[in-house]
């Protein structure tokens, strides 16, 4: 019986060449994109079994922190603005 | 990002280069005491130029930044161990890097891609095994950190894991599979990284590096208990 399904298509989805045998860039790339995208974190949350109150307080956790990430964006952005004359001039 | 820069105060370590005359750029009270300690015309030595006299730096805004963002707190990524590179750099040659529909017929070495050997690489908490196929599926060779000689938990380290591609990348060699290699890793453990490093330390030539990690966002079929330390 086939438990696991290969949903990508071998050796071209979740793939990176390797460029001028720079062989350590392009595994720091592939593990960058797969941690970007969350499949290491799916990994390690699925090693075990979450019941389901654990699941629920991360959940809630994840959410509370996202709305608090906005307002604390939204506030640090308000702080910053500005309409005055540039202080140093030539400075870029 | 811009939040850990108001908390932090070392982030303007990058701002308290002073130099003999200039304070301006420093914040504040920290600007002055330089400027008093160090200043020639303004300082403890300075008798009779009263006048201050101060130059600022030329300094570039993207220097600045770049040293800015340089003493920020690195970000967890996820991968134990694992550096990270700034991905942005790479959107200039971003057709060399992903396969596209002409890449399994492209030609590594006069072989095309396709048929190149399949180095599988099954990185996991305890141990890494690595295994050489063929394109077919057909096994060539088998190595695993037990079989370089470490025992029990020295297996599920980095320095195992680069042993074993060592290893198996020289007897490769030595038995005629000179080809370009494609590897195929699977799950996180100590050993990811390493194991592709010793594949190329030990003379294999790497093409491509993929991913095969089975990871289902679906629902499945229920783990094992959580371990309780």
């Amino acid at each position: 019986m086939k438990l696991w399904i290969m949903r990508h298509a071998s050796f071209i989805a979740r793939t990176v060449l390797v460029q001028n045998g720079n062989v350590e860039q392009a595994v720091r790339l592939i593990n960058r994109i797969m941690g970007r995208e969350g499949f290491l974190e799916q990994y390690r949350l699925t090693r075990y079994y979450e019941k389901p109150y654990q699941t629920r307080r991360r959940i809630n956790y994840t959410k509370c922190k996202a709305i608090y990430n906005e307002d604390m964006d939204r506030k640090i952005e308000f702080l910053l603005r500005k309409n005055r004359v540039e202080p140093y001039p030539g400075y870029c | 990002m811009l939040r850990q820069a108001i908390l932090v105060p070392r982030i303007f370590s990058f701002l308290e280069r002073s130099v003999l005359g200039s304070g301006e750029r420093a914040g504040g009270l920290l600007a002055q005491e330089t400027c008093k300690a160090t200043c020639l015309l303004c300082g403890p030595q300075s008798s009779s130029i009263k006048r201050p006299l101060h130059t600022t730096v030329p300094r570039s805004k993207a220097e600045d930044r770049k040293e800015m963002l340089a003493s920020m707190p690195k970000k967890d990524e996820g991968t134990e161990g694992e550096k990270t590179i700034d991905v942005d750099l790479l959107s200039k040659r971003f057709e060399d890097i992903f396969p596209d529909e002409n890449t399994p017929s492209r030609l590594f070495d006069g072989i095309p891609y396709s048929q190149l050997n399949i180095c599988d690489i099954k990185a996991t908490k305890n141990n890494t095994i690595i295994s050489l196929n063929d394109h077919k599926g057909k096994a060539l060779m088998l190595r695993s950190c037990g079989m370089e000689g470490f025992k029990n938990t020295r297996q599920g380290t980095n320095i195992a894991a680069q042993a074993t591609g060592i290893s198996l990348a020289m007897r490769a060699i030595a038995k005629g599979f000179k080809d370009p290699v494609r590897v195929r890793v699977s799950g996180i453990g100590p050993g990811r990284m390493s194991a592709i490093k010793g594949l190329s330390m030990g003379g294999m030539n790497v093409v491509s590096i993929t991913d095969s990690t089975r990871v289902s966002f679906a629902p499945t079929a229920r783990a094992r208990k959580q371990r309780r330390l």
